[in-house]
This record gives structure tokens, sequence and C-alpha cells, in this order.
């Protein structure tokens, strides 16, 4: 029987394999922030470890990070000496460091591909669940928490239970691809499967809604992943992918022979089988508008708000959670969501602050004004995003517009750093989580595609930006 | 192991209000436990003893992976976390680094267990007694991978059976 491209990168990766134990995995690269990886350095110090392969790991600065003018001294002190932390870390085990004030200093999941450093067929992980969005180039990619970042600087291993295998299939055309994003394919997809939907499974991409898709466009739903409750997501490599990844700064000498195996070997055989499959038509999908705390609380931008006895189909907790959430969300139950107003915008985060999200955002701001009631920020997913968005032009458009045009981080898509909601904001953020204080105490949180924040920035509120003209 | 339930009759409980982002730069464990679930409960460590036990629904522990939620919640004291499902990344730092049990339950314990009862797990015998009530549950064995993690006593203690 045929394997599914999971099952064959999985494989290949087997250190050590034995009857009813997990099979210690081969980790290919190793990416470190400054959050999740102080503990697991303080216990290789603790136990006399080095780092197995300081060369496989890579390391920059980006949740907690000021996204402000970086040549005045950080008011915050422990996020400063957060960042103090990872550099003497990186400087005592030999780890490369995109600092603060490395032209490639970025979110550790925009710059990975943008280096070269993310390839198809490798395993990537790092201490932030949005490490699935490396499974874009057809790299298994997890997110791990610190015990297992230790770990894997201490083995360049890890013990893993092997997942299930879930094969969401993506099919149709969309009908108006500026105005319908990967964003709210993947916001659909987990409105469907619900977000425990994946749980224990690496999802695999596939179709053609999946293989129109800009790497861009595939790194957006494979982010989100996690969001569904998978371990991992992942999109066969194709010849855009190889496209992408050639001629970065990190990418292999050797690869023009390394693409020609990857062509060969990394899809799902045609007679393999999935132990899940959902499948979502994107002919007729709308833009996507999340209403409540979790990414599952999603509707389509010309529906009303459901009711919690819509939304739960009869499941007491999905109703109580649907309840609480619109008390928090302070929204009733069949508002329309073009009449939500909106008090901040933020485009930005590993979901949505690339180069072509900021180009397709651009598009909706030029040569207007963002409402007088809405305060919106810019906040590009690298510094290598900012410059070449900087090159086009991009900044005045958007400054322009009155938005502000920061420095690249995690920002406002986690509340570590001062860019925070006030509590009772409500937002139209381009991230990925619309948990209860994500953003901020408080904060209420509306995930939406870069377009749909542009638009709802300058109206003031939430606008079907598929009447608008974007081509 | 013995101890009283805190219940959050709720699905999705996410890392994000076990320990909100903001605290994720604090290394002192005590003073992180002071924050634990305050993004959903503020009198939570008011209330919080040693050797509780929480009791939620589908999901728990979804989001970010940030394995300070697990730290946060033991260094409040809590032993299990008693779920209908867990979010697969907090499942694996609760038992990594030998924090908490997670421990799936089904809907007869999560219906039958209140507020405040006294529970006795045996995950000899995957059993869970009701003492206030006397009632009996079963819990899901856990698989037998995170099963010798849990008995070795956390990931660095871990070592594959030998030949």
């Amino acid at each position: 029987m045929g394997k599914t491209l999971f099952e064959k990168i999985w494989e290949s990766h087997i250190v050590v394999e034995k009857q009813n134990e997990p099979d210690l995995i081969y980790i290919d690269r190793h990416l470190v922030h400054e959050v999740t990886s102080p503990q697991a350095f303080d216990g290789l110090r603790m136990n006399n470890r080095k780092v197995r392969r300081p060369d496989l790991t890579i390391a920059t600065m980006d949740h907690n990070v000021p996204t402000t003018d970086r040549s005045l001294p950080m008011l915050d002190e422990t996020s400063s000496i957060q960042i103090k932390t990872l550099e003497n870390n990186c400087k005592d085990f030999g780890i490369k460091l995109f600092d603060i004030n490395s032209p490639n200093q970025g979110i550790v999941h925009v710059i990975g591909p943008q280096l070269g450093i993310t390839l198809p067929g490798s395993t990537i992980v790092c201490g932030d669940s949005h490490t699935s969005t490396h499974g874009a180039f057809g790299a298994l990619a997890l997110g791990i928490g610190t015990s297992e970042v230790e770990h894997v600087l201490a083995s360049q291993t890890l013990w893993l239970e092997k997942p299930k295998t879930f094969e969401v299939r993506v099919e149709g055309k969309r009908k108006n691809t500026h105005a319908v994003t990967a964003k709210d394919i993947i916001l659909s997809i987990i409105k469907n499967i619900g977000t425990a939907g994946g749980t224990g499974t690496v999802i695999e991409y596939r179709g053609e809604g999946i293989s129109d898709l800009s790497m861009d466009q595939r790194m957006t739903i494979c982010n989100m992943s996690i969001e569904g409750g998978a371990r991992a997501g992942l999109i066969a490599p194709d010849e855009k992918t190889f496209d992408y990844l050639r001629n970065r700064e990190y990418t292999p000498k050797n690869y023009e022979s390394l693409v020609d195996s990857w062509r060969d070997d990394l899809k799902t055989d045609s007679d393999a089988t999935f132990d899940k499959q959902f499948i979502l038509d994107i002919n007729d999908i709308t833009p996507q508008v999340s209403w409540g705390t979790n990414p599952g609380m999603t509707c389509d931008v010309d529906e009303p708000i459901p009711s919690p006895d819509e939304f739960s189909n009869g499941d007491p907790n999905q109703k109580k959670g649907a309840e609480k959430a619109l008390e928090y969300m302070d929204l009733k139950p069949g508002t329309m969501i073009e009449d939500i107003k909106i008090d901040r915008v933020f485009i930005g985060s590993c979901t949505n602050a690339r180069l072509e999200d900021l180009i397709e955002a651009s598009k909706i701001i030029q040569g207007q004004k963002v409402a007088s009631n809405v305060s919106a920020m810019v906040v590009p997913g690298s510094q290598m995003v900012k410059k070449q968005a900087e090159e086009m032009g991009l900044d005045k458009i958007f400054t322009d517009a009155n938005f502000e045009w920061r420095e690249a981080g995690c920002s406002m898509c986690l509340g570590m750093n001062p860019d925070i909601l006030s509590p009772g904001e409500r937002c139209a953020s381009t991230s990925n989580r619309n948990f209860e204080g994500r953003q901020g105490n408080g904060g209420r949180t509306h995930l939406v595609s870069p377009v749909m924040a542009a638009a709802a920035a300058i109206n003031g509120h939430f606008v079907d930006v598929r009447k608008l003209d974007l081509n | 192991m013995r101890g009283n339930i805190i219940k959050y009759p709720r699905d999705n409980i996410d890392t994000d209000v076990i320990i909100p982002g903001q605290y994720l730069k604090v290394h002192d464990y005590a003073e992180l436990a002071t924050h634990a679930m305050e993004g959903l409960d503020p009198d939570f460590h008011s209330k919080v003893k040693e050797g509780d036990f929480i009791l939620s629904g589908k999901n728990f522990g979804c989001g970010s992976s940030r394995e300070h939620a697990p730290i946060a919640l033991s260094h409040c004291g809590v032993k299990a976390i008693l779920a209908l499902s867990f979010a697969r990344i907090f499942y694996r730092n609760s038992v990594d680094g030998a924090f908490l049990l997670p421990i799936e339950i089904d809907q007869d314990a999560y219906d039958g267990i209140s507020e405040g009862d006294e529970i006795d797990i045996d995950i000899s015998k995957n059993e869970i007694k009701n003492i206030t009530k006397n009632q009996t549950y079963k819990m899901k064995p856990f698989s037998e991978i995170i099963g010798k993690i849990i008995a070795a006593g956390g990931l660095f203690k871990y070592k594959p059976d030998q030949d």
C-alpha cells in the first residue's frame, strides 16, 4: 500500500524504532526564540550538556521585542532581560542569532522560509505552536514545549508518538481571489472541523484550491493548522515551492540535486489512505470573520452572528461557550457582521504579515484614510518583509492613510510587548487567535484576512470586500 | 492520589487564559503561579489548594505551546487535570516536565463530578473514585508511551526499554 507524504518524512527520520515505544525522531532544524528557551538553556547548564548541533539551530527574537524605534532603550525591563538572556545563551552555546538589530530579524516562522532554512522533506521544531507554518514547504514542522526544546538542544532528537493522518481536500476555484483569501479558506476549514477536529493528526492540505495558492498563502493555511487542533499541517512541495527557496541566503549549495529528489519523493502515493478526511468546496466561499473567542466561532461576512442554540447543535458545553463568548465580545445574535464597529486594526503576525499580505492590504488603503474612530497599525513579519515593502513604497501608502508602520515582531498577536488592546477595545486582526485576553486583558479580537482588516480600518466597521474593486 | 475538584464546565480552555502572555517573561515559578487561570477566573489563586484537581471539557490546553501553563498550575498545587480531551502540546508538556497528570475522562465522570467533590485517582487501575458521592468512573488509560514517561518522572528521565 502507498504512503502519505507525512509517513514518508516520518519514516526517513526515525533514529530508534521499537514495538510499543515512541519513535525517536531526528530533527533537521531547530528554531529558537526568547520566550520558550531560557529554561531549556538553564537545563543544559545544570546538567553540563552542550548543544548537540549548533549548526542546525537558529535563533531570533520576536515575541516581546518592541516594534517602535529600536535605537531607543527598551522600556520594559523584563523583556529586555529575556532578550539579553537569549543573546548570552546563543553566545555561550555557539548558536547563530538574528538579534534585534539584524536585517534578518523577524517572526521566526517568517524568517525561516525567507532565509532558505525551511526545506522540503525536513523535520523542523520550535518552541512555538505556529511552527506548523513551515509545513507549507512540505516540511514536518512541530510546535513543542520547553522540555522538548531542551531535549532537542541536547540530542537533536525527540521521542514522539506517531500522529494519525488527516486529508483536508480543498476543491474548486475562488470567484474573487483578491477578496477571498487563504485566511478565509483556513478559517472555513476550522469552522467546519472544529478547534479539536485535527487533534492527534498531521493534516495534509491537498486539491486544486491549495495548489492554486502562492507560497505566502500556503503558509497562512498551514500556520493555523494548530487552531484546528492538529500537530502539524503539510502541503506537498511543487515548482512554486522550489522556486521560492532558490537562491535564498541559506539555501543549500546542492539545491538543484535536492530538488530533483524532492520532486520524485515528496508526495503522497496515489494508493495511500488517510485516517480521516474533510473536503471543502471553495467555489462559493466568502470572506470570514470570527465573532467569538476561539477560531471555530467564525461566520461568513454576509451572515448574522448565530445564536448559541444555532451554533451549538445541541451540545450544552458548546452552547455555554457561545453564550460566554458573546458576553465577552459584547455582541448579540442576529447582528450582521458589517454592522460591527471596530476601534483598532492590526495587520501582522506569523499568519498574515508577509509581503503579499501587505501588498493586498495596500490596494484597499491606497488613497484612503483610516476612519477617525480607528487606530491602525502594520507590523511586517520580518525586517526583510519591511524592507521589501518599503522598496515598493507600501509604507508610504499605509502611513499616508494614517496607519502606523512598525518594526518586525509578533506584536499585538499575543500582547507580550506594549502593543496591546485596552479593555473593551474591538480589533480587526489578521492574527490567529481570538482567545479572551489574547491581545490584551479585556480586548476583543475578530480574526480576518489582511484585505478585510484594511477595509475595516477605512470604514470603521467590517465591510464585505467582495463589493470593492480590488484589481 | 486524592484531592478536591475545581470544575470549569466548558470546552477549549486555552493556554492564554491559563497563563496570559504578559507573564511569559516571569521566570520565578512561585510568582508565575499567582497568575494561573487569571484570564478565566481571577479568584483561582485564592481558592486553589495543594493537591487539587481541575475538571473541564474538551480540548483543554489548546493554543500556545507555552510550558508555563502546566508549570503555573502545578506550582499552585494542582496535581491533575481531568478533561474530556486535551490539546496535544499541553498534554505532552504536562508529562514531559512531570508537572501534572492529564487525565482523559468520559462523559459519566464529567457529568457526575461536581465542584468541591473529593476524588481519588488510581492510575494503576485506571479508576477514579468520587469519595463525596460514592461513585466510580473509568479514566482513559495512558498510551504506553505516555505511561512510561510518567513512570520515569519526565522526558529527561525516560529511557527506552533495553533489548
